[in-house]
């Protein structure tokens, strides 16, 4: 029979190792040392610093993956601190990373919104209205809407149209009529609109 | 004349819908086509009758905003109702013989067996399905070592996977010769599965959320953790992916339930298509 049992038997460290250990394990050559070491430290509120430093410059995608769960658990002020910056990153998989992060910590984030919108970069703009769109925080649609009435750049107030489609509630329809007219040399801007109505009346 | 008065009832329209289905696959990858309006709108209306919300939008608005995501869980439980019973999802058990065992097989030079890893393994259908496609279904299996593994956190329930006795429900999908091949009757009680595969298969209690519980797993080449995470929050489903990408073998694979999609939770995985299932493969290196 080609079916065989053999009991899978734990394998424990003999000394656990301390946090300076860990964070030199994070150079180490192997993902899978620097993965277990992410994983420690995760559990170390006062590395978060360390994990966000290092996140930036990590280049396995596992070691990130497990630094950013780690982040997400820790959700404080320090982790949204450190994760900020990456929105600006060139990386699309680090600051997308950053983004699904710090959508999940809807308070945390909530006092750096206003700062996130105003950013003088149109592009980073947009990477912090795709955190609003799927932030759960009832402030959003009142967000979304200061955008689409006040943001000067297109694409950072089609980025808040679509999420308003989903968010909005038919108190932002007033401002979605404004941004059509603001922007009506735009066609795709009049149809989104027209589009993001029918959705937020249900009809 | 009395005119009739219509009973008031609450009605989630098209274009709600289409609102709310975007959403929901976005957070589940669970996706609903129009024809599953009638079935997902029941439940929608069943928890908004329990919540007391008079529409849909106010409904809506707490499956969007609620910080702890707690009636968006009762939700999703609500939409994926579960039971278990050999060759449930088939099509899968079809991608392991067809593709995922003869690749790593293929690569395989070294002796090692080819270890099959059922979490949550329940009452035991599912890893014993393994076992018995595989036997039925690999013509390789001979020359080759497999061993399989199965995890739950329920010690109740584990006691009843290692005892191996079934009902004719958990048989329905099972032919005939099967069952008169692998099982024999125990009066009253259903059907036992053969001491042979009773005692094949490594059963083991825990929480795959539990780290030290986790580190028992190495070098396991496929994992079948199918309709669980589904169950779990971000957070959890993220911490446990994770920690089954260490459990596994480069180029290992793990399968996920049918309305389960990786996409949603890591993108540590690559998908593949074996059979007609999308597996998700770690990379070889």
């Amino acid at each position: 029979m080609a079916l065989v049992r053999r009991n899978v038997v734990a394998t424990a460290d003999d000394v656990p190792p301390d946090r300076d250990d860990w964070i030199a394990d994070l150079t180490s050559g192997d993902a899978s040392i620097r993965r277990r070491a992410a994983r420690a430290l995760s559990r170390m509120p006062d590395a978060v610093p360390v994990l966000c430093t290092h996140l930036a410059n990590e280049p396995g995608l596992s070691v990130r993956s497990i630094i950013l769960t780690g982040l997400i658990v820790h959700r404080s002020a320090a982790v949204v601190n450190g994760l900020l910056p990456l929105l600006a990153s060139e990386d699309a998989n680090l600051r997308n990373s950053a983004i699904e992060a710090l959508q999940q910590m809807p308070d945390e984030v909530a006092p750096h919104v206003e700062s996130m919108l105003a950013h003088p970069d149109s592009d980073v703009r947009i990477f912090a209205v795709d955190v609003l769109a799927a932030l759960a925080h009832p402030m959003v649609p009142e967000w979304l809407r200061r955008v689409v009435t006040n943001d000067p750049h297109v694409n950072v107030c089609a980025a808040a149209l679509d999420a308003l489609a989903e968010a909005g509630e038919p108190d932002v329809i007033p401002a979605l009529q404004g941004l059509a007219e603001r922007f009506s040399d735009v066609a795709f801007i009049r149809f989104a609109v027209d589009a993001a109505i029918r959705r937020i009346r249900g009809r | 004349m009395t005119m009739p008065v219509a009973q008031t009832e609450t009605v989630i329209s098209d274009e709600e819908f289409a609102k709310f289905r975007e959403f929901f696959y976005r957070k589940t990858g669970i996706m609903f086509d129009a024809q599953k309006k009638y079935f997902a709108g029941r439940r929608i209306i069943d928890r908004m009758d329990k919540l007391g919300c008079a529409t849909f939008r106010e409904y809506f608005a707490t499956i969007r905003f609620e910080a702890s995501g707690d009636e968006m869980q009762r939700l999703v439980n609500q939409m994926t109702v579960n039971e278990t019973y050999f060759f449930r999802e088939d099509y899968q058990l079809k991608a392991l013989v067809a593709g995922i065992l003869p690749e790593l097989a293929a690569g395989r030079n070294d002796g090692r067996p080819i270890r099959l890893w059922s979490v949550p393994c329940s009452s035991g259908e599912e890893p014993y399905s393994l076992a018995i496609y595989i036997l039925e279904h690999w013509p390789d299996a001979d020359r080759h070592d497999i061993e399989i593994l199965g995890s739950d956190i329920d010690s109740a329930i584990l006691a009843e996977a290692a005892t191996g006795v079934y009902g004719e429900r958990s048989l329905q999908r099972l032919p005939p010769e099967l069952i008169r091949r692998y099982f024999s009757r125990v009066k009253d009680r259903g059907y036992r599965i053969s001491e042979d595969l009773r005692r094949s298969i490594d059963f083991s209690q825990g929480n795959v959320v539990d780290p030290q519980f986790m580190r028992r797993f190495r070098d396991v080449d496929v994992i079948f953790c199918r309709n669980m995470l589904i169950y779990f929050d971000d957070r959890s489903r993220r911490e446990t992916i994770e920690a089954m990408y260490d459990c596994l073998s480069p180029g290992g694979y793990i399968c996920l339930g049918h309305s389960e999609s990786m996409s949603r939770i890591s993108s540590l995985f690559q998908p593949r298509k074996h059979a007609d299932s999308i597996v998700y493969q770690k990379p070889s290196r």
